[in-house]
């Protein structure tokens, strides 16, 4: 492996090409019509227009990309998360033309994408999952699998991820309402518009555990990472590790996902998702990519994810045993997100101007955005990451509460307001908050 | 609304904050416009083609990434030359992209004025590939 393409844009983009350089990898990055100016583009030695703006025809252009790869000599790609970072067919074609995909073989994307196979697999290595069904294609094979599990329930996509595909279902008469509904959704969102029923707990912990696997079949695991705070089951808020377990939760949690990852046939890195309630624990599912939230486990473990990926992508092995990891103190993770909180958090579209950033001991910023950017309604509205990390919970907490206070934008909207809000939580401080802390705190306003 | 002197170099300031390169304001019969000169230094750009906004002419662009051919075949003559006059949909080049050959045609007629990239050089999307003055 000698030069990488990079399949991604914004802060990941960046996260990637900084660690190609400390790897003493070449790199080529890709960019849509609309992003000539990105910082990634910028500070890349070579970067090709792929497609016009929206993802479909660019981030997400198979074609587009692989020809980069081979107009530009690249031999491997790193397709950073989101966009093709869990599709097989993408890994595949990869294979295919002889370039490296940093990531998991198409199998096992195929695998951990399904996510009835993937419970079914955590199921074979002995991990408890959550009761639910099979996949369910009508009313009739719905409703009586509905009343053998007993509501409430969630109904989900069997493609889904990233907290999208997903509805409560309280009742027969919301089921059958949401049926329809959803399976529409799945079928445009996802191309597949199997469900799945799944028991829903109400107050859940949401904790996941990152996991690494080099390609000699070695697994550790990097500790639990906390992401209770959620909106419409997307993550706003992680730390790690999670509170409020004890060690002994912890240590089994962690087991659980080696066993996950083993079962699966991990390579790469992945996160391995549970619901913890009280002193029981069920399998969600597994990201076999890299997350969002990733710096929280590597501030703790002092190493460099991405540049793992890039090593293990090359057949190196791992180099070190689950009991060498030290874990350090405490880490919280919050999204800054161009969003507009007083209307729905709807995305903010205009021109970035930054007065002031977050800095200082035990803080670390990840973001792409630069002064007189323009934040454009085609992709994710995620603006930057701040990161604080300190000895205990509660320095690390009141350190991300400087942080945001330090934080000033204009030109979009941004939520904030909110991630203060939160982070001053009496709930939140104690740590005794559930998924719902931020629908309450929302629906307060 | 008063248009005193404090309120226009608030408004001065805001046009700087944000930005804007020019803001009007219209009270009734009263009209007020602020125009900056240059605006905010533009990032530097490392694909910035001047020739493409200040020539007369209409671009063909490149519509997929790949490797452009002027010829169908490496014997073959190419497909237009400078000077040719070309006919909406007629073939100007080739596109290879992923072993697949892909014609791209005119969607103008006119004279060839300028063929804008090498003979088996890499394109991106959206590289303007010939110069056509329409007629």
């Amino acid at each position: 492996m000698e030069k990488v393409l990079i399949a991604n844009r914004g802060e990941i983009a960046l996260r990637i090409l900084e660690a190609c350089r400390e790897e003493g990898l070449q790199v080529v990055t890709v960019h849509s019509q609309a992003e000539k100016e990105a910082l990634h583009v910028r500070l890349s030695p070579e970067s090709v227009c792929i497609g016009p703006p929206p993802p479909a025809k660019s981030y997400l252009n198979v074609g587009a990309i692989l020809a980069a790869a081979e107009l530009t000599g690249a031999d491997a790609v790193h397709p950073g998360y989101g966009f093709l970072s869990e599709n097989p067919d993408f890994a595949e074609a990869c294979r295919d033309l002889g370039l490296t995909f940093i990531g998991p073989p198409p199998e096992v994307l195929r695998r951990c994408g399904d996510k009835v196979e993937a419970r079914r697999y955590a199921q074979r290595a002995g991990v408890p999952v959550l009761p639910g069904s099979p996949p369910l294609h009508t009313k009739e094979e719905l409703l009586r699998w509905a009343s053998e599990l007993g509501y409430p329930l969630l109904l989900k996509a069997v493609s889904g991820g990233g907290g999208r595909g997903i509805r409560l279902v309280r009742d027969e008469a919301e089921l059958l309402e949401g049926f329809t509904r959803a399976q529409r959704e799945a079928k445009s969102s996802f191309g597949n518009q199997a469900l799945y029923l799944e028991r829903y707990i109400p107050s859940p912990r949401h904790v996941e555990v990152q996991v690494l696997a080099d390609s000699q079949g070695h697994i550790v695991h990097w500790g639990t990472r906390d992401c209770t705070v959620q909106r419409r089951y997307q993550k706003v808020v992680e730390e790690s590790p999670a509170p409020g377990l004890s060690e002994d939760m912890r240590r089994r949690l962690g087991a659980a996902a080696v066993k996950v990852a083993e079962a699966v046939g991990l390579v790469g890195v992945g996160t391995v998702e549970f619901l913890v309630d009280g002193e029981s624990f069920y399998f969600i599912e597994i990201n076999p990519r890299i997350q969002v939230e990733h710096p929280v486990s590597e501030v703790r473990v002092g190493r460099n994810l991405i540049r793992e990926q890039l090593r293990i992508a090359q057949g190196e092995p791992l180099g070190y045993q689950q009991e060498q990891i030290e874990f350090w103190g405490w880490a919280m993770e919050v999204r800054i997100n161009a969003e507009d909180p007083e209307h729905d958090f709807l995305p903010s579209t205009g021109k970035v101007h930054i007065h002031s950033l977050p800095g200082g001991m035990g803080v670390r910023l990840d973001t792409h955005i630069y002064q007189g950017m323009e934040v454009l309604p085609y992709y994710d509205p995620l603006l930057a990451k701040v990161i604080t990390f300190g000895e205990t919970r509660e320095e690390t907490r009141v350190r991300m509460y400087s942080a945001l206070r330090r934080l000033e934008i204009s030109g979009v909207k941004t939520n904030k307001e909110l991630l203060l809000d939160i982070i001053s939580h009496p709930e939140f401080a104690q740590a005794k908050h559930a998924t719902d802390l931020l629908d309450r705190l929302t629906h307060h306003q | 609304m008063s248009f005193d002197i404090e309120f226009i170099r608030k408004l001065c300031a805001l046009l700087r904050e944000e930005g804007l390169s020019e803001l009007t304001l219209v009270d009734g019969e009263r009209r007020l416009t602020l125009r900056r000169e240059g605006g905010p230094a533009p990032p530097p750009s490392r694909e910035a083609r001047p020739e493409e906004a200040e020539e007369e002419g209409h671009l063909i662009r490149s519509p997929l990434v790949g490797t452009f051919w002027r010829r169908p075949e490496p014997d073959a003559p190419p497909f237009v030359e400078v000077g040719d006059r070309v006919e909406e949909g007629q073939v100007l080049c080739i596109i290879e992209s992923m072993k697949v050959m892909n014609e791209i045609r005119s969607d103008k007629s006119g004279v060839i004025q300028e063929i804008l990239v090498e003979d088996g050089a890499p394109v991106e999307y959206g590289q303007p590939l010939f110069r056509i003055a329409p007629s």
